[in-house]
């Protein structure tokens, strides 16, 4: 069917997608939330600026850092790119993926032993993790093709956990005990090293555009289409011609991909790697917000990454200004806001009706 | 050989155990198609309760087992009507989150009560036969029958075959429990009320089943199995805020093993849970000397160019292996029933 | 839009009371503690100089943060009420890293970048001090590491330090312990922690024991998180070893203990310095009974100091003190004396931190060390702390016991 077009007519269409997403890029209100983020580097600036100033006057506002602001927001968009990724399989082929973690640390191992032992550029890694990541989800995606529901979920579960012992207990393969992979180095553009924290923000920010991206223009083709149809009724998409098990595949290998990219950038901004950073809750943390934010939707997606990532930063901060006792409730209190956020908003914050 | 016989007890304790927690996450299922992530946290109550009670009041551990079920049993219906029931007709993944938020709280509210330290029960408040003995004094065997001698907290059956008295008590309830969670489901009234809900919950409703009573019963009883696995882990372990956690994810990795939302699958599957990984992390690291020394590789695993510690590394790892593997074959588990739930 | 604006109001009324001026606050605590305690030196205490302490007091390792987080509030509060540090009072922050890296860096970032806090005394887990030591660095602030024993964990960083000995040297002693003065046992097996400080252990142990033909029939490894060993043990058992070396903490230690008793194993227990905790005894009971293990310090027999420090811990705080606890203790200690030495009002905070640095590292022989209930502490080149002696003791009626023989210079017997 779609082939009746000649290669030229596509090009001009893709073309044409292009500037119409622009234009919808650059709307009125979309572009004041755009400058808006570009510009967060810049207020927290703005806050080591007041602080300063009012201790010049002797008030002393005990407001955190900039650097530690900006620090929050990197590891916050970092959230959001995974949580886009992981949205993929959870909202829009409705499949409950509990391992998606699994894909984090294939991205993350591939860049830092690449680039730590085999000295590997970072902008030659970031293909390589994207195709690692790909190949792992379709590994993984082959066998489970034919599962549903919590058979699926738990699969993946288990097939996370598979890596994190490997990373954990290949000691030859990670040169180090617990996964420890040490000075990565960093990314560099020409000669210069990223290695501010706005520099890192910036980076972040364009992948996390660039799969946003991805991710829209996917949402709105065949593609995405197909796989909603998926989720509505297996059988039924199946009926109407759907390759099912292609596009399931399809949708494994993108979501996986995003997941190792995240990881990849995670290597190079930390510069350590430890396997328990992989572990079993961050799964959990990134379902969470797919699913606070309303499954299938990359507005939700974006806003669930915002607020569960920055909560216990949040949490962290007001707690500080209790007396030391109370430090210990942080995780506590994290746990009674999931579930009055649930409560309040059973189908997320924001969700499609379908 | 006498190393197998010793393993396959092992195993069969930790399935048991397994099989307790994992029946509570299965019931839950079944009615109400929730993955009750807080599960685990209640056997960890459980276990904390009756460690409570036994310090603090002169009463034997049985009486703290039953103070505990009931405790654990309110606050399973507690959970349910508070944080689970509202969400009844809400997507069913949001429920979900509920469920992580509801354990995330309970696991650090435990730990600010009772600290994060593990702790265990203290000799003086357990029975005598679960007492440990002393290790410089042989072990006195006050009854020998055929060879298999029985001395103060175990039973030896030949020199490096033994089982404890506690491990056997575990077993013991541990298939009595099951038989009778079984006869109850089968035989009686509020058993049937509850494979109707299971079967569909709206219809139950119109029937003129109380649903939400069928549903709070449910996690009653699976709350309070789950109470007794938690004592007895405390026992036998110890008792720490992440217990819960840690043997929770494995039970629930049976109970989807055994196909969920089935009862008599959640105890098979436990028992394999608990056989794989133990089994898996004893013969692992043997089998792979086995397999060097065969192929000439002998002197390259003595100098430890490969790992000797496979079997305990991968320990957990490997019983969610077999879990896939049996998934893969039976993709509704072993006792599962395809439905299309979907997620 | 309605929940959100009641959602933005919240989050705004929670940034204007975080905003609140500090001064306000402080003013707000003086005045209790003035009406609490009436005594003229508490008054005096209104300047203050700030240390943080980071460790995972959420998580898995959260058992240990406990004690960390015990540790430090002791030394803090018996330094306030000895007067403070010249007359400042030691405020302590407390940040949780739950034991992963993800925290840690955001800790580390918060502590680093803030405007008053001179030191940290953290982190607990290797990966985490290996992760904020970069951070650290790059801010020029004093990372003093009470519990991480990853090799690698000071190298490369002139800003990180550690009060705990590498392990190389324990595993060395215990070998040639149970070689010469044990030689009843002519087999050992080992047991060892999967992570940093069981395999460190583990592999000084095996090494020494090649070199002195002392058989090690089976060495078995377990994960942290388990609680059940029995696997293990039924391995272990079906080699008969005459010793039962636990290369690992005392939590698990305990566990091990009483689950090898359970199963008829009658062998002798050794470990090391990480089973030496007051918990070992309390969760092994009667098991423990006749197990060795070295330490470098002793809070019975090792000094009166010490003595001291545990009784004020367990009257504080109901528990008795642990190995962590002490240490952290300790690295309080070090840095609240380096405070005192070097701290200067007028200076930018830039040159305070540099200052406790550089003291830090200027204890880097034993005379110029700092006297600790631990044993006497200095630095190395890479900020690793040199060996402190050992001492064995012996589990005799749930108490530990001074060993009867004991091995002072290892090199006699060769």
């Amino acid at each position: 069917m779609q082939n009746n077009k000649t290669p030229k007519q596509q090009n001009t269409a893709l073309l044409k997608n292009i500037v119409n997403w622009l234009q919808t890029l650059f709307r009125s209100k979309n572009i004041i939330f755009w400058i808006l983020i570009c510009a967060f580097p810049l207020f927290t600036f703005l806050t080591d600026g007041i602080s300063s100033m009012f201790s010049m006057l002797g008030i002393n506002l005990t407001l955190p850092s900039g650097d530690y602001i900006l620090y929050i927001g990197v590891q916050v968009c970092v959230y959001i790119l995974l949580a886009i990724g992981l949205n993929i399989v959870c909202g829009y082929t409705g499949l409950l993926e509990l391992g998606y973690v699994g894909f984090y640390l294939v991205g993350g191992y591939t860049a830092g032993l690449l680039m730590r032992h085999a000295g590997v550029p970072y902008w030659l890694i970031l293909p390589i993790a994207v195709l690692n990541g790909a190949l792992w989800g379709l590994i993984r995606g082959a066998p489970t093709l034919k599962l549903t529901g919590d058979y699926f979920a738990i699969v993946t579960f288990g097939f996370a956990e598979v890596l994190f012992r490997i990373v954990k207990n290949e000691i030859w393969l990670i040169r180090d005990i617990n996964g420890f992979v040490k000075d990565i180095p960093r990314a560099s553009v020409f000669v210069w090293e990223l290695n501010q924290n706005w520099q890192h923000f910036y980076h972040i920010l364009i992948l996390t555009g660039l799969v946003i991206f991805v991710s829209y223009r996917l949402e709105n083709s065949r593609i995405g289409r197909a796989w909603i149809a998926i989720r509505e009724d297996e059988q039924a998409a199946a009926s109407m011609g759907i390759n099912v098990s292609r596009y399931k595949s399809l949708a494994f290998a993108i979501s996986a991909a995003i997941g190792a990219l995240g990881g990849a950038f995670l290597a190079q901004f930390w510069g350590t790697l430890s396997a328990k950073t992989f572990e079993f809750w961050e799964s959990i943390l990134i379902l969470c917000m797919v699913i606070l934010g309303g499954k299938g939707s990359i507005k939700g997606s974006i806003i669930g990454a915002i607020i569960i990532g920055s909560m216990s930063e949040v949490l962290r901060e007001i707690l500080l200004r209790f007396p030391p006792d109370y430090a210990g409730a942080r995780y506590l209190i994290f746990g009674i806001i999931l579930v009055l956020l649930m409560r309040f908003r059973p189908a997320g914050l924001i969700f499609k009706r379908s | 050989m006498e190393q197998f016989f010793q393993q396959l007890i092992n195993g069969i304790v930790l399935g048991g155990i397994y099989a307790l927690i994992a029946v509570g996450y299965t019931m839950v299922y079944g009615i109400i198609q929730l993955i009750n992530f807080a599960h685990g946290e209640i056997f960890m109550l459980g276990a904390y309760i009756a460690f409570t009670l036994v310090m603090f009041f002169p009463i034997p551990l049985w009486v703290a087992i039953l103070v505990s079920m009931l405790f654990c049993a309110g606050v399973g219906m507690l959970m349910d009507v508070v944080a689970y029931k509202p969400l009844r007709t809400a997507p069913r993944l949001s429920a979900l989150i509920t469920a992580i938020g509801v354990s995330i709280g309970l696991q650090n509210l435990a730990r600010m009560i009772w600290g994060a330290k593990p702790q265990s029960f203290s000799e003086d408040t357990l029975p005598k036969f679960f007492q440990q003995i002393n290790p410089l004094v042989e072990p006195t065997s006050f009854l020998n029958i055929f060879g298999v001698s029985f001395t103060e907290n175990a039973i030896q059956f030949s020199e490096g075959v033994s089982l404890a008295y506690l491990d056997l008590t575990i077993i013991i309830l541990a298939i009595v429990l099951m038989v009778g969670l079984n006869r109850l489901v089968s035989l009686t009234k509020i058993g049937k009320a509850m494979r109707a809900c299971a079967q569909n919950r709206v219809a139950a409703n119109l029937m003129g089943i109380k649903t939400n009573r069928v549903i709070a019963i449910t996690f009653a009883i699976g709350s309070a199995l789950g109470a007794v696995a938690g004592v007895m882990v405390g026992v036998r372990e110890n008792i720490s805020p992440l217990m819960g956690f840690h043997k929770g994810v494995a039970a629930f990795a049976a109970a989807v093993l055994g196909g969920i939302g089935n009862i008599t699958g959640a105890m098979i599957g436990g028992l394999l849970m608990g056989l794989a990984e133990v089994f898996g992390a004893g013969y692992i690291d043997s089998f792979i000397e086995f397999v060097c020394n065969n192929i000439g590789l002998g002197q390259f695993y003595e100098d430890e160019k490969i790992s000797h510690s496979y079997g305990s590394g991968y320990r957990v790892a490997i019983s969610y292996i077999v879990m896939i593997i049996v998934i893969l074959i039976r993709p509704t588990g072993l006792f599962g029933k395809s439905s299309a739930h979907r997620a | 839009m309605r929940n959100w604006l009641i959602a933005l109001l919240i989050v705004g009324l929670i940034s204007l009371w975080g905003c609140q001026p500090s001064d306000k606050k402080a003013e707000v605590t003086t005045e209790t503690e003035a009406n609490t305690d009436e005594t003229e030196e508490t008054q005096e205490l209104t300047e203050q100089v700030k240390v943080a302490v980071a460790g995972p007091f959420t998580g898995t390792a959260a058992a240990f943060g406990e004690m960390i987080e015990r540790g430090a509030k002791l030394k803090a509060k018996q330094i306030n009420e000895a007067g403070g540090i010249n007359g400042r009072k030691l405020v302590l922050t407390f940040g949780d890293d739950a034991g992963t890296d993800k925290e840690a860096k955001l800790v580390a970032t918060r502590f680093a970048t803030d405007k008053e806090i001179l030191a940290v005394v953290g982190h607990f887990n290797s990966s985490c001090s290996l992760a904020g030591k970069d951070i650290y660095k790059a801010n020029g602030i004093v990372e003093l590491s009470p519990g991480s024993t990853n090799v690698s964990v000071c190298e490369g960083s002139d800003w990180t330090f550690r009060n705990l000995y590498r392990d190389d040297f324990q595993g060395t002693f215990i070998a040639r312990y149970i070689k010469n003065i044990l030689t009843k046992y002519k087999s050992v097996a080992v047991l060892f922690d999967n992570d940093d400080y069981g395999r460190g252990l583990r592999d000084a142990f095996t090494a020494e024991a090649k070199n002195i033909d002392l058989e090690v029939v089976a060495s078995v490894a377990y994960d942290r998180e388990n609680t059940d060993f029995s696997t293990q043990l039924t391995k272990i058992k079906s080699k008969k070893p005459g010793v039962i070396f636990i290369s690992g903490l005392y939590e698990q230690a305990a566990l091990i203990v009483k689950q090898a008793r359970k199963l008829g194993i009658r062998s002798l227990f050794f470990g090391a310095d990480g089973i030496d905790s007051p918990d070992f005894l309390k969760n092994a009971g009667i098991s423990a009974e006749g197990t060795y293990l070295t330490t470098p310090f002793t809070f019975g027999a090792g000094g009166e100091e010490a003595a001291k420090v545990a009784t004020a811990f367990e009257a504080e705080f109901g528990v008795p003190p642990d190995t962590w606890a002490a240490l952290t203790y300790d690295a309080m200690g070090m840095i609240a004396e380096a405070i005192e030495k070097t701290y200067n009002k007028d200076a930018a905070l830039a040159e305070n931190r540099k200052a406790i640095r550089d003291h830090l590292a200027s204890l880097d022989t034993p005379e110029e060390g700092y006297k600790g209930i631990t044993g006497l502490t200095y630095f190395d080149i890479n900020g690793d702390t040199v060996n402190k002696p050992a001492y064995v003791k012996v589990v005799i009626d749930g108490k530990y016991t001074t060993a009867p023989k004991q091995m002072p210079n290892m090199d006699a017997f060769e």
